[in-house]
């Protein structure tokens, strides 16, 4: 096992999970170099997406919290103002003309596909996490049994 | 009836009904919440799959149509993994020799499947051409896939003891999902041309960058939302410090424990 300290072995982690698509989409940009138009949408319609989504469903589990608490509202009225936050600076954002508004006819219509993409992409994301994460531990079950984990004192 | 209302019908609202089930199965403790929440779910479920005939008229059809498109090889590679892993050395319930060959036939049809996807007649079109939201999917799939086997090699290299053997699938599954990228970027599918597929993956590496901003933000709004009402919280009622007769009743207890009591006790 390395020596590294938990916060060096979590930064490899994520420069190994970054470094790859980045990698990835470097060369798609290498190969093709007529692939980037609408990017910048993309990218600004996943964040604010993600992020009311997110918002709100971290609002769901303040209820967990408040059973720890004797159900507090203050924290649940934040976290909604957060969330509400995020659902209007999406339509000012989306109303703004051809800013962040894709092939769709209005800032409804972009906003409702936003969401669809987002559970398309979440889709995508749990079918990687199985695949890989089920090889991984389809390989650890399979391996040869270890008889002694710990070194004899 | 109007066509946005149905829309809201047949797809918004068992959508919302699904996200709710599943939020239901999850967090509740009492088995029927669990039970009734798993109902939710097949139910909204099965709203969206029907709806490239329940509203064919809406493009959120085309959603139902992907989840259709893909819920074959999913269920397939997720029930082939399980039947994998728990024919492996687990102490309880250890799945047979044949279950084992039957997990490892149904990841290999998965694979095919969804590579028969990609490669070959089985693209999902809908109506006349390629349905977006399986090339926002396969995108994504093989971009994230890279990058989680990458960040799982090194993080088997930082924590792991003797997992070469994990090491070196894992690494395998890397190089495979790196030749299948690099072939779609190069070669033309029957449907799938290699500019579009370098396109859909560029845009799904913006997506996913955005989506992880995007969380990262709800996650430091939510921590600075309980940080800030913790911090708000009166401090605790003080307690008066101990009498001269509490003191002494606390050393009459604490000496009769030092000196020891009977060897036979």
């Amino acid at each position: 096992m390395n020596d590294d300290t938990p916060q060096a072995s979590f930064l490899s982690l994520l420069v190994g999970f970054l470094l790859f698509p980045l990698g990835i989409c470097a060369i798609a940009l290498a190969m093709h170099d007529d692939i980037t138009n609408g990017t910048f949408k993309r990218f600004a319609n996943s964040l604010i997406t993600s992020y009311t989504i997110a918002s709100f469903l971290l609002l769901f589990s303040l209820f967990i919290y408040g059973d720890k608490r004797k159900r507090p509202v203050a924290p649940l009225v934040g976290m909604l103002g957060a969330a509400l936050v995020g659902v209007m600076i999406s339509f000012i954002l989306l109303s703004q003309g051809d800013m962040l508004m894709e092939a769709n006819g209005s800032a409804r219509a972009q906003a409702l596909s936003n969401i669809i993409r987002f559970s398309t992409t979440l889709i995508a994301l749990g079918l990687s996490v199985l695949l890989v994460g089920g090889i991984a531990f389809a390989s650890l079950m399979n391996g040869p049994v270890k008889e002694h984990i710990f070194e004899e004192e | 009836m109007e066509e946005t209302i149905q829309a809201f019908l047949f797809f918004w609202a068992p959508g919302a009904i699904m996200v709710f089930g599943g939020l239901m199965f999850l967090f509740s403790k009492s088995k029927t919440v669990g039970r009734i929440g798993q109902f939710l779910v097949v139910l909204g479920l099965l709203s969206l799959l029907l709806t490239p005939w329940t509203i064919p008229f809406s493009p959120s059809s085309s959603f139902g149509h992907f989840i259709g498109s893909i819920l074959g090889p999913t269920a397939l590679l997720t029930v082939g993994l399980y039947n994998l892993a728990f024919s492996g050395n687990v102490p309880v319930g250890r799945l047979s020799n044949s279950e084992r060959r039957s997990g490892v036939l149904m990841i290999v049809l998965a694979v095919i499947w969804f590579e028969g996807m990609h490669w070959w007649i089985l693209t999902p079109t809908y109506p006349n051409e390629v349905n977006h939201y399986w090339f926002i999917f396969w995108a994504t799939t093989l971009l994230v896939s890279s990058g989680l086997a990458a960040g799982a090699i090194l993080l088997t290299r930082q924590v792991g003891v003797n997992r070469a053997q994990e090491q070196r699938l894992l690494a395998l599954l890397l190089v495979m999902l790196l030749i299948l990228v690099l072939l779609g970027f190069v070669v033309d599918g029957p449907h799938v041309k290699s500019e579009r597929f370098a396109h859909e993956v560029w845009l799904a590496g913006a997506d996913v960058f955005g989506m992880l901003v995007g969380f990262s933000i709800a996650v430091f709004m939510f921590a600075f939302v309980i940080a800030f009402y913790e911090s708000q919280l009166p401090e605790p009622k003080q307690l008066a410090p101990p009498s001269d007769e509490e003191m002494k009743h606390a050393a009459g207890i604490l000496s009769a424990h030092v000196m020891g009591g009977d060897d036979d006790e």
